[in-house]
């Protein structure tokens, strides 16, 4: 008998854990490189899956919710609606770790406006955008993430200027803006295990090639065009809380730690260029810079931690409010007698 | 030479304009007269506007406790020189018109008694910065003397008015004895109309049915609220607002309640969705408008089976419509909201105390049945204040209904799925987020039993008779029609919700005119209750009435109904934005009883 070993995280699961369904997206979808990356970063920074939500809204996006973390709970709601509904179900219950998946049309177009406010009230989730230009379920018209000049494989060349998300993120004080691509497995897995350890809302745009309708050469979002076209700001190591920083390979050269709320750090290889994270306007300047040059910047754009969340803001009791008992959530019978009394006088 | 006093019968029209702090002298006079045990109520008709455009305040002194606007008005009081004219013109002969000379526009109505006050000179004498509100309190102080209003009484009024601030309790109090005075020495004070102290049960106050509601949801242990303004209904939120640290602190000193100014209604629903599915109580309130932008969540909470709770305050519809002005025009889009095949539980109040306890109730119907539930409620039962007794305990306590908290209930059920039926009550049991208890991706797509993605034939159809059958279970777990019946059988009015305000009236008009005596039958909820059905069964004609245009429960009934009584219902539906008053419906009704039978009116 053949003994195999299998590999735990540190709260001794297995990856196997963190699986979940048969993925029926169109076979080398960017969104099934993405959900093996959920998969990875969940597991390996040892989250229990049953303290995950995994949400999303509507489109190829929106459906691969199924296809991981099987042990969460998880709502597939509707259309460009997701931040709303992890907003209330966050209200209810602060310590479930929020995991949003949406689209490009899911949030660029129909949910902009819940995308905005969510970053408004920095709600505290991980917010990832697989962002491929079109809309896969509807067979492949353009979203208004493509950029100017880019062609998908039927049809004309768009002419639209694109709503950059990550620019958008970072206007409205997002505490983390990040891009990366789906191609880009360790660069994606080290930026989405900080977002995990982050506290707020963490932005991910991910630029993930829809192989059926836009991986054509004429498409900035193909993957042979973002492979040539990717500029990235830093090489990144995530380094968790629980593990000794000397098993970490150090870089050589200069580097940058973020500590993140849970105490992990994100290690910040420069490579070439100096981006400061903390500076809104450098991070700006490096979106606008690449969408001149018709190349995509990848890496941690930009990073802050001070502000509070949604909930944190609100005073919450320190229970989640779903687990309150009945005698916190109901006013007692002498409480209405003297609220009845200082009506009558 | 002057007719006998009017005591405790007749009806006030104040005309002022929006914003200049009329709001304030009129509840003063409300409250006063209330305070003196006279049953009162009071309408507020204003416009959608912040400041400057016309509001009318309508006060009904009856001792037979109607409530509606009364037909006639007898004391007209005119201040806004917008609708001055117009509200001179109208006036019918022998109206008491008490005006503010300052205005300098003509009364010219020898038919009338015409009685001047020259309220912004006085008011400008003892505050000139405030002069335009503090005139106000000179029409008080004015009907006060004349209608002989206790000073205790508009002491009290005063005070709960202006809680706490001295300087304006006793600035507002000497405009007040100034306009007594006046009337006093300048006006033959024997008007005809007159306020007599009643025994007043200690007991009662007045309240808006929106504060009442709220107070309701906050016994009933409401978690999260997420709100977008929207007339009438921005009070309800507000009130939950002001109450909630009051009444619901945390050992800790940390909120049990979740507020959430949402970016617009839609958001608004999807937080009520999402706090429902995370286990918690969430709530929103609005209007029409905003129950239509809601609809696509509406269909979700329903296919999904999440619990939630939407107060719609019904205005004026369709479109942005009047604002301001009430209506029971929402009922079919929150009966069936949303597309496909939707049925929703809808508990409709006809009084604060219901408001009050539909407020607490609505949050276990919808996690008994894992469905949205509405509280129907509209402007004039929502904005105006109406008499109570006091607010009574829930009598049972928190149902969180069919969730599964531990692996030990998840054992002692055999083959369970999220949507499986396994007690035959068409409700399956639910397991929340952050237990790990059988997690399922929830889904607004189609699903079997287990919660898995499916687009079989014969799953879906099973799936939504199950949920026609859930909703259907409902009927007699929800709020028992109350009825009124006579020996007689030979009709009976149908009604629900703020229509309670008016029905008394009504059927006095009934009785009074054609000797008939109604019964009444008042629906407090949707689908309607089996005694409903036996109350038309057992009538030879039905009358359907409603503030609306088309008879939306009589549309309901008709769909619902066996086919046998159907011939017995008949529609008495109209709306003009006003709250009803009593003489318009009862003569609506007598014309559809007269118009096709001869043997009901004998």
């Amino acid at each position: 008998m053949s003994m195999r070993q299998i590999q735990l995280n540190v709260i001794d699961l297995p990856k196997a854990d963190y699986t979940g369904g048969p993925s029926s997206l169109c076979p080398g979808c960017g969104h099934d490189q993405i959900s093996n990356v959920i998969i990875q970063a969940a597991w390996e920074n040892g989250i229990a899956p049953e303290t995950i939500a995994k949400m999303s809204g509507i489109g190829c996006s929106s459906k691969t919710p199924a296809y991981f973390l099987g042990k969460s709970h998880g709502f597939n709601t509707v259309h460009g609606r997701m931040p709303s509904v992890t907003t209330g179900a966050n209200m209810v219950n602060k310590d479930l770790a929020f995991l949003g998946v949406s689209g490009d049309g899911d949030t660029a177009s129909i949910g902009i406006g819940q995308f905005v406010h969510a970053i408004r009230r920095n709600l505290n989730m991980v917010y990832i955008i697989e962002n491929n230009g079109v809309y896969g379920l509807t067979k492949g018209q353009y979203s208004a993430t493509v950029e100017r000049g880019s062609k998908k494989k039927k049809g004309e060349v768009n002419e639209n200027p694109p709503i950059d998300l990550c620019k958008m993120a970072i206007n409205l004080g997002c505490g983390f803006v990040a891009r990366s691509f789906s191609g880009s497995k360790k660069q994606l897995t080290a930026l989405l295990r900080a977002a995990l350890s982050h506290r707020g809302m963490a932005v991910i745009d991910v630029i993930s090639p829809c192989v059926t309708f836009a991986n054509n050469d004429e498409s900035y979002r193909s993957y042979n065009y973002v492979k040539t076209n990717e500029e990235e700001l830093h090489a990144v190591d995530y380094i968790p809380h629980f593990t000794p920083i000397e098993e970490v390979e150090i870089p050589e050269g200069e580097f940058d730690d973020i500590e993140l709320f849970d105490g992990s750090t994100l290690r910040l290889e420069t490579l070439g260029g100096d981006h400061d994270p903390s500076d809104a306007v450098a991070a700006l300047a490096a979106v606008h810079d690449a969408e001149q040059n018709d190349k995509h910047v990848t890496g941690l754009l930009y990073y802050d931690s001070k502000m509070k969340t949604a909930d944190e803001a609100l005073g919450l009791t320190e229970t989640p409010l779903v687990d309150l008992p009945e005698e916190q959530l109901r006013p007692s019978k002498v409480a209405l007698d003297e609220l009845n009394q200082s009506f009558r006088t | 030479m002057r007719m006998a006093k009017t005591v405790n019968d007749f009806t006030i029209n104040i005309a002022t304009a929006n914003g200049t702090g009329s709001q304030s002298a009129n509840l003063i006079l409300l409250h006063s007269m209330f305070e003196m045990g006279v049953p009162v109520s009071g309408k507020n008709l204003f416009p959608s506007n912040i400041s400057g455009l016309p509001t009318w305040f309508i006060i009904r002194a009856s001792d037979e406790g109607y409530q509606a606007p009364g037909d006639t008005t007898h004391v007209q009081v005119v201040m806004n020189k917008d609708t001055w004219l117009a509200d001179v013109e109208k006036a019918e002969a022998g109206t008491i018109i008490i005006h503010n000379m300052d205005v300098k526009l003509p009364v010219e109505r020898d038919d009338c008694v015409v009685l001047g006050m020259p309220m912004t000179k006085m008011a400008r004498s003892i505050n000139p910065r405030l002069a335009r509100m503090i005139a106000n309190m000179y029409y008080v102080g004015a009907l006060a003397e004349t209608l002989g209003i206790d000073q205790n009484a508009i002491n009290s009024a005063v005070a709960q008015q202006f809680k706490g601030k001295d300087k304006a309790i006793e600035l507002n109090l000497q405009a007040i004895s100034e306009g007594r005075e006046y009337a006093r020495e300048n006006w033959d004070c024997d008007i005809g109309y007159a306020i007599e102290a009643r025994d007043k049960d200690p007991n009662t106050f007045l309240i808006e049915g929106n504060e009442a509601a709220a107070l309701g949801c906050i016994f009933g242990g409401i978690n999260m609220l997420s709100w977008y303004p929207i007339t009438p209904s921005s009070s309800l939120a507000e009130a939950l607002i002001a109450w909630l640290p009051k009444l619901r602190q945390a050992d800790d000193g940390g909120a049990t309640c979740a507020v959430i100014q949402a970016e617009d209604e839609l958001a608004a629903a999807g937080m009520v969705v999402g706090a429902g599915w995370a286990g918690g109580r969430g709530m929103t309130c609005t209007s029409g408008p905003g129950i239509s932008l809601m609809s696509e969540f509406i269909g979700l909470a329903y296919f999904a089976e999440v619990p939630g709770v939407i107060w719609d305050i019904n205005r004026v519809g369709p479109s942005t419509g009047l604002p301001t002005r009430t209506q029971q025009g929402d009922l079919n889009l929150l009966y069936e909201a949303s597309h496909g095949d939707t049925q929703h539980i809808v508990l409709i109040p006809g009084t604060v105390d219901e408001c009050f306890e539909f407020g607490w109730r609505a949050f276990d119907v919808a996690e008994q049945f894992q469905t949205l539930v509405f509280g129907f409620s509209d402007l004039d039962l929502g904005m105006n204040r109406w008499a109570t007794a006091g607010f009574e305990y829930p009598d049972q306590k928190l149902d969180r209904g069919k969730v599964i908290r531990t692996q030990e209930q998840l054992d002692a059920i055999e083959n369970f799925g999220r949507y499986r039926d396994v007690d035959g009550d068409g409700i399956p049991y639910r397991t929340l987020p952050g237990s790990g208890l059988e997690p399922i991706l929830y889904r607004g797509t189609g699903h079997d039993e287990d919660g898995i993605y499916s687009e079989d034939p014969g799953i879906y159809a099973a799936t939504v008779a199950r949920l026609k059958r859930k909703i259907e279970g409902a009927r007699d777990l929800l709020p028992a029609p109350i009825l009124r019946e006579e020996n007689d059988k030979q009709v009976g009015i149908i009604y629900y919700g703020s229509v309670e305000n008016t029905i008394t009236e009504i059927d006095d008009i009934l009785e009074s005119t054609t000797g008939l005596k109604v019964s009444t039958c008042r629906v407090r909820a949707l689908p309607y209750h089996s005694e409903v059905e036996r109350f038309v069964a057992e009538y030879d004609k039905v009358i359907v009435l409603e503030i609306n245009r088309d008879g939306q429960l009589y549309g309901i009934l008709r769909k619902e109904l066996p086919v046998e009584h159907l011939s017995k219902l008949h529609s008495v539906a109209f709306s003009d934005g006003i709250p009803p008053r009593a003489r318009v419906y009862a003569e609506m009704i007598l014309k559809t009883l007269t118009s096709d039978t001869t043997e009901v009116i004998a």
